[in-house]
């Protein structure tokens, strides 16, 4: 097999996988589409790690292939292909194996689903999707993978398609990306428009040409041309990987099934904004002002979003808004300049949080779908295996020392230190102070859940559907299916930072995609006092971060294991930052006020006047009306008699002369 | 004349061979046993392919080549016609012997009659003067006449195969004083020829345009323009399913061939006005096509009055008179008998036992009986609409970048508007199929090679699209562009 | 005025006549009779244009055979000509009006600009004494129109095959000997032994 099948089998295979259990649901049943399913993105994983290991110890060259010219017009092609180089077989591994393990714990946590079949063909669809957004050699690709995710991302948030809330987080999802794809197009528009190519390696080996350009966007204003299509291509990002203001979005979309919250608005697709970046580094370097923008709204993301998990009580939403929280990390090191920071975080992070997630969906389904937080306790007993990998999760995620996602965090954390960006003070304080919030929230999440006593009741006559705080049978340890994921995402969780961050941080191992200007490059500080990752891990403990981690972890402690009453002292003594965070800053009001509702009013007026009045009424059907009448009309032409046919036919023919020949 | 020429009409020969074959074979062959007919039939096209693309001539480096005194003519336009006429004209068979199985009618003179059609198609394509268009064409008229009347049952069959002789006749007639116009003009009855005398002339033009005007008309009723399509909506019904399935298929090929050979080769410098006669005749069928189809109740009917519409498309193409034009126009000819094919196959599909499913109603809630038929049809109907990423959007947008190459955008916006208009019921197609009860719960079944060519059909809807390069490619070139 | 210029407009009006009587006359016999007379005249017109072959073909085969066989039919067939005739008069106007149009145009374009003037078709040369005509033809017809006359006869072929197709069929009720399935046949086709109890004795 050629290099070239190889790399078309791995998208392809998910997307087969995709069109069989989708399709031939009958054929196939029930067990034959998870198979299927689970062999297509599996040995796509395995196919994925292949090529990781060509790259990592056969020096594998970065391949830039066209697999088809799907149309020229004007000049510009438009094509399919790949680009794999470190970052993509990075990206490439990442999310196919966190969606193999997400496709094997869906068997236990979907079991009884009656849209079975039609999950995994999703999952699978998303699994190609995403692959053929990260492949892409060319923005149209990009472009494309990018709408099929978000599709595919609707769809599920949408899968209980009976729940209203599901059906309403659905169609928020979908128009707050809407925002973000506004700009993400605008931005493709413009490095068309600029550059004339949509192929990667074209624009990026002309973007220097045009560093100097401006361009007056509002009169009185110039801007840097650069900077605007950095921005129109980062507003999509913010969209996609859910940044303030655009991630009101995200929270909601738990009301899909907790295996989609693992993969997509967790592990992977909403890292595709973080993903973009990084892979546009060559244009985002030339524009500082850009860059700033991006790690701003990281740093805003990062800090406020960790603070409104702490007041949240259902463990999904708990653990969404640390996704929120990680993502703006991720943004804040893309703005210095640290993407291979930013890129090492996201696959940390895509592990330990999948891993959390699936926990908490173990914790969920032992539950029977009580998803708040106030009726959980003590369940390290009866879930010893959920207990121990969510402890795992947990450390990775606040950074614990040698854990993986103390050497992604604590290197963004450096580097944003390093960095002299303007504004880069700020974010320093920022994702500082959310080690704090995050350790803080994280235990906070494990003793509401694990710890303490039951605040649950068993009740066997309780019903199909008890009311808060009661199970119908006591709780037990989840099925094989969904604890070997588990264990399986909590090893690399453990060690996945400590073995990479080497190559991927200090020795250039990303180099090969990212461009850094050398007046940029933080990180090359912080690789010179490199020296290992024990060392590293040892250096910690003498640090900021540390000890504000150990600082949340002392407090959570004392709040949630000896005094249950301080959290509502607090409560009840700073009443209006509780109600802030509760309410989410207010977010969802604000654009209730400011956009829906007058856009409710202003469409409702439309609907009234404009469209049911003249659009309806008179344009549509009324040429509905003509329409019909026409053809009504016409229809008594065709009478069925032979000498009105071959009169018309005759009448034709005379007209046709009397045009030609005679005039 | 030396054989070596003669051998560049090899694919016509075999095909009358296995004609006449099947014709003698079909006395030896007990009733029970006729799959083997079906099987003779489809090896003829397999084998007909495989001689039309071993093309020697285009081994010494010619564009064409001619036979037989310059009325026969061999080059990648024809070649590519051909081919398409034999992969679709296996579809048929197979869509076909399903439904003259299901209806009792599984006879020989099917085959013998399409393959001898078939023939008539072929000799259109390659025709280079006016006698083998003249006999190609009524080879391939007087064949589809005794198909149309098919079924010796039904009244209807029987009515509409005397409309179409009748008026069939009428439009031959007119060819033919069209083409002894521009005989006695130039004195010549070979395309090239006659270009060359066009050409020479000065002056006036007078007696060609005359006859150009009958060419036009017999061009336009063998495609079923308006005016002149009042045949196709009462053939389209009253023939069988099958038949339909075939008369909306094949002859079209040769109907885009004959224009091209006619005004291209042979009338090249009357360019002028025949752009004006057939930029009337298309907008006039795009208009109407899709307009009557709203109307419509039976499915049947209503294909045939996209087919009106989709011929007007076809026109489009035509008009610049440029390579780009022609290579847009015949891909449309070929998209568009694909999804002819494929919306009669599953007309054909949903006939049950002795009734065919010719009410748009026959296709409610047909996602419920079997969602894979449905989505093929989703596929099929989207094409037709021309939704973008089908091939049909594909056909459609070159056709009109070819009007607007020509500088009609009048045309052009016309031909978009109406094509939103045709949406509608194409659509309303896949809102019964999706959105409405099934009047029947009865099973859909159909044998294996249906299924699996009626899946290919539908899924080429997409794939051409997605990949719709290479047979865009393949159509271009064929004119040189 | 030369005696073939005479001839020949002798012959095309009655040619033209006979052409209107075809479609006027009530009864189909006389038609056909009429449509006799108008292939008489045009073969006149081929003899005047030395093309013997053809002139002679015309009357064999379209007066001697095909018309013959029309006439055949219509006298069988007894067609009843009241309904056929009812639409003329209603239709007559507007058939009128558009054979006016028709007319009215073709004769445009005859006389204006003089594309059809006698100058812009000379009068061929006499043929030589000794000239076949049939010869001609048919050196023509198998060399350079050999596809065309191939491509006539396929067409021919369809014709039988679709007349056949479209009329042969099995009656019901139809007796029929078939010797070949006479000849096959085997004893056991036709002789059933059956093997029965005998039958209980009746009664008491």
């Amino acid at each position: 097999m050629s290099l070239k099948t190889i790399l078309l089998l791995i998208p392809l295979l998910p997307l087969a996988a995709a069109a069989i259990a989708g399709l031939l649901r009958k054929q196939v049943g029930r067990a034959g589409s998870h198979w299927v399913a689970i062999l297509g993105v599996g040995v796509s994983f395995l196919l994925s790690a292949w090529v990781l290991y060509q790259q990592i110890f056969l020096g594998m060259e970065t391949q830039n292939i066209t697999i088809y010219t799907w149309m020229i017009s004007g000049g510009v092609h438009f094509e399919v292909g790949f680009l794999i180089d470190h970052l993509t077989t990075l990206m490439m591994t990442v999310v196919t194996f966190v969606s193999l393990m997400v496709h094997i714990y869906t068997i236990g946590y979907m079991a009884t689903d009656p849209g079975y079949q039609r999950f995994f063909s999703y999952i699978a669809l998303f699994t190609f999707s995403m692959l053929m957004l990260v492949m892409s050699n060319n923005f149209m690709q990009l472009f494309f993978g990018w709408e099929a995710v978000g599709l595919v991302s609707y769809l599920l948030i949408g899968f209980w398609f009976d729940r209203e809330s599901a059906i309403y987080a659905g169609l928020k999802a979908f128009l707050v990306n809407r925002v973000g794809d506004f700009g993400f197009l605008l931005g493709i528009a413009a490095v068309l428009y600029s550059f004339g190519s949509l192929d990667y390696a074209t624009v990026f080996a002309a973007a220097p040409g045009i560093a100097g350009k401006t361009v007056t966007l509002i009169p009185g204003m110039e801007w840097q041309w650069i900077t605007v299509i950095c921005i129109c291509l980062f507003i999509g990002a913010m969209g996609k990987s859910a940044q303030a203001p655009l991630h009101v979005w995200l929270p909601d979309s738990m009301e899909g099934p907790t295996p989609i919250s693992a993969l997509i608005h967790a592990a992977t697709m909403v890292t595709a904004g973080i993903f973009m970046v990084a892979r546009m580094s060559p244009l985002f370097e030339l524009s500082d002002a850009a860059l700033s923008f991006v790690m701003l709204i990281g740093a805003v993301t990062a800090l406020g979003m960790g603070l409104v998990g702490i007041v949240q009580n259902d463990i999904k939403r708990v653990i969404a808004y640390s996704t929120l929280s990680q993502l703006g990390y991720m943004t804040v090191a893309l703005g210095v300049s640290a993407y291979s920071a930013a890129i090492f975080h996201l696959m940390t992070h895509a592990f330990f949080k999948a891993l959390l997630f699936l926990g908490a969906g173990s914790v969920i389904i032992a539950l029977h779908h009580q998803q708040d937080m106030r009726y959980m306790g003590g369940l390290r007993k009866q879930m010893p295996i959920t207990w121990i990998t969510a402890w795992v999760g947990t450390l990775a995620l606040i950074g614990f020392p040698f854990m993986s996602g103390f050497y992604s965090k604590d290197s963004i954390i450096e580097a944003v230190a390093e960095s002299s960006r303007w504004g880069s003070e700020v974010a320093y304080w920022s994702v500082l102070l959310g080690v704090l919030i995050t350790s803080f929230y994280s235990f906070r999440l494990l003793y509401l859940t694990f710890h303490g006593q039951p605040r649950y009741r068993v009740d066997v006559g309780a019903g199909e559907h008890p009311p808060d705080g009661v199970v119908q049978h006591a709780p037990h340890e989840s099925p094989w299916v969904v604890t070997v994921p588990l264990i399986l995402l909590a090893i690399p969780s453990i060690v996945i930072g400590y073995l990479l961050i080497g190559p991927v941080l200090f020795e250039g191992w990303l180099s090969d995609a990212i461009s850094v200007l050398p007046h940029n490059n933080v990180l090359e500080h912080a690789a010179e006092n490199f020296h290992g990752p024990v060392a590293m891990a040892k250096h910690a403990i003498g640090t900021a971060p540390f000890w504000l981690m150990i600082t949340g972890f002392v407090l959570a402690t004392f709040i949630y294991q000896f005094r249950p009453a301080l959290a509502d002292f607090f409560k009840q003594k700073l009443p209006g930052i509780y109600r802030l965070l509760e309410n989410k800053y207010y977010f969802d009001e604000l654009y209730q006020k400011l956009f829906i509702s007058r856009s409710v009013r202003i469409g409702r007026g439309l609907w009234k006047k404009v469209d049911a009045g003249v659009i309806d009424g008179g344009l549509v059907n009324g040429s509905a009306r003509l329409m019909g009448n026409l053809a009504a009309r016409i229809r008594v032409w065709q009478s069925g008699y032979l000498f009105h046919y071959a009169f018309a036919m005759i009448a034709g023919l005379i007209g046709i002369l009397a045009i030609w020949v005679v005039l | 004349m030396n054989t070596t020429n003669m051998l560049l009409a090899a694919p016509e020969f075999w095909v009358l061979i296995m004609a006449c074959v099947i014709l003698i074979a079909d006395l030896f062959i007990r009733e029970e046993r006729r799959g083997i007919i079906h099987m003779m039939a489809m090896i003829t096209l397999v084998f007909a392919a495989i001689i039309t693309v071993r093309g020697d001539y285009l081994s010494e480096g010619l564009r064409s080549a001619t036979a037989f005194n310059g009325s026969f003519i061999r080059d990648p336009m024809g070649d590519v016609l051909k081919l398409f006429s034999f992969f679709i004209l296996g579809i048929v068979y197979v869509y076909a012997k399903f439904y003259l199985r299901q209806f009792r009618m599984f006879r020989t003179d099917f085959y013998t009659l399409t393959l001898f059609a078939l023939l008539g198609v072929m000799l259109l394509i390659s025709a280079n003067s006016l006698v083998t268009i003249y006999l190609g064409l009524e080879l391939t008229s007087l064949s589809t006449y005794a198909l149309v009347a098919f079924d010796r049952e039904s009244k209807r069959g029987s009515e509409a195969a005397m409309k179409y002789f009748v008026l069939g006749s009428m439009a031959s007639g007119m060819l033919l004083y069209g083409m002894s116009m521009i005989y006695g003009a130039t004195g010549s009855m070979d395309l090239a020829d006659i270009s060359v005398a066009i050409s020479n002339q000065d002056g006036d033009s007078m007696i060609l345009v005359f006859g150009l005007v009958f060419l036009v008309v017999g061009l336009a009723f063998k495609l079923g323009v308006v005016p002149f399509h009042m045949w196709i909506p009462d053939v389209y019904e009253g023939a069988p399913a099958a038949v339909t399935l075939f008369i909306s298929a094949i002859p079209k090929m040769a109907g885009f061939a004959m224009a091209y050979r006619l005004l291209y080769t042979g009338l090249g410098d009357l360019h002028t006005d025949w752009q004006q006669m057939l930029s009337i005749l298309a907008v006039l069928s795009i208009v109407l096509g899709n307009l009557a189809a709203i109307a419509q109740t039976n499915i049947k009917r209503m294909l045939a009055y996209s087919t009106i519409s989709h011929m007007g498309f076809i026109l489009m193409g035509l008009l610049p008179g440029t390579a780009d034009g022609f290579g847009a126009s015949m891909y449309y000819v070929i998209v568009y008998s694909l999804m002819s094919a494929g919306a009669f196959g599953m007309i054909i599909l949903l006939s049950a036992r002795g009734v065919e499913a010719e009410q748009l109603d026959d296709f409610k809630g047909l996602n419920q009986r079997n969602g894979w038929y449905a989505a093929i049809m989703a596929m099929i109907m989207f094409s037709m609409a021309g939704v973008p990423v089908f091939v049909g959007f594909f056909a459609k947008w070159l056709v009109i970048k070819a009007a607007l190459d020509a500088g009609l955008l009048w045309l052009a916006i016309s031909a978009v508007i109406f094509s939103v208009v045709g949406a509608f019921y194409y659509l309303r197609v896949i809102k019964l199929m999706y959105f409405d009860e099934p009047l029947t719960e009865s099973p859909i079944d159909a044998p294996v090679d249906f299924n699996a060519v009626i899946s290919l059909n539908g899924l080429l809807m997409l794939g051409l699209g997605v990949f719709s390069g290479s047979l865009i490619a393949v159509c271009m070139s064929a004119f040189g562009a | 005025m030369p005696i073939t210029e005479i001839v020949f407009y002798v012959f095309s009006l009655v040619m033209v006549s006979a052409g209107v009587a075809v479609i006027t006359v009530r009864n189909p016999v006389y038609s056909a009779l009429f449509l006799v007379l108008a292939f008489f005249s045009s073969a006149a017109i081929w003899l005047l244009l030395e093309a013997e072959f053809l002139a002679i073909v015309l009357i064999l085969v379209y007066v001697g055979a095909v018309m013959v066989l029309f006439l055949f039919v219509v006298m069988m067939l007894d067609i009843n000509l009241t309904p056929l005739k009812e639409g003329f008069i209603r239709y007559l106007p507007v058939g009128i009006v558009v054979a006016v149009l028709m007319a009215a145009e073709l004769l445009l374009v005859i006389w204006s600009k003089g594309s059809f003037d006698q100058g812009a078709f000379p009068i061929p040369p006499p043929n030589p004494v000794g000239f076949s005509n049939t010869k001609a033809l048919g050196e023509l017809l198998f060399t350079n129109y050999l596809l065309a006359f191939e491509a006539a006869g396929v067409i021919l072929l369809v014709a039988i095959i679709a007349a056949i197709a479209l009329t042969l069929r099995k009656r019901v009720g139809e007796k029929r000997q078939n010797p070949a399935m006479q000849v096959r046949v085997q004893r056991d086709e036709r002789v059933r032994l059956v093997k029965m109890d005998p039958e209980p004795r009746q009664g008491n």
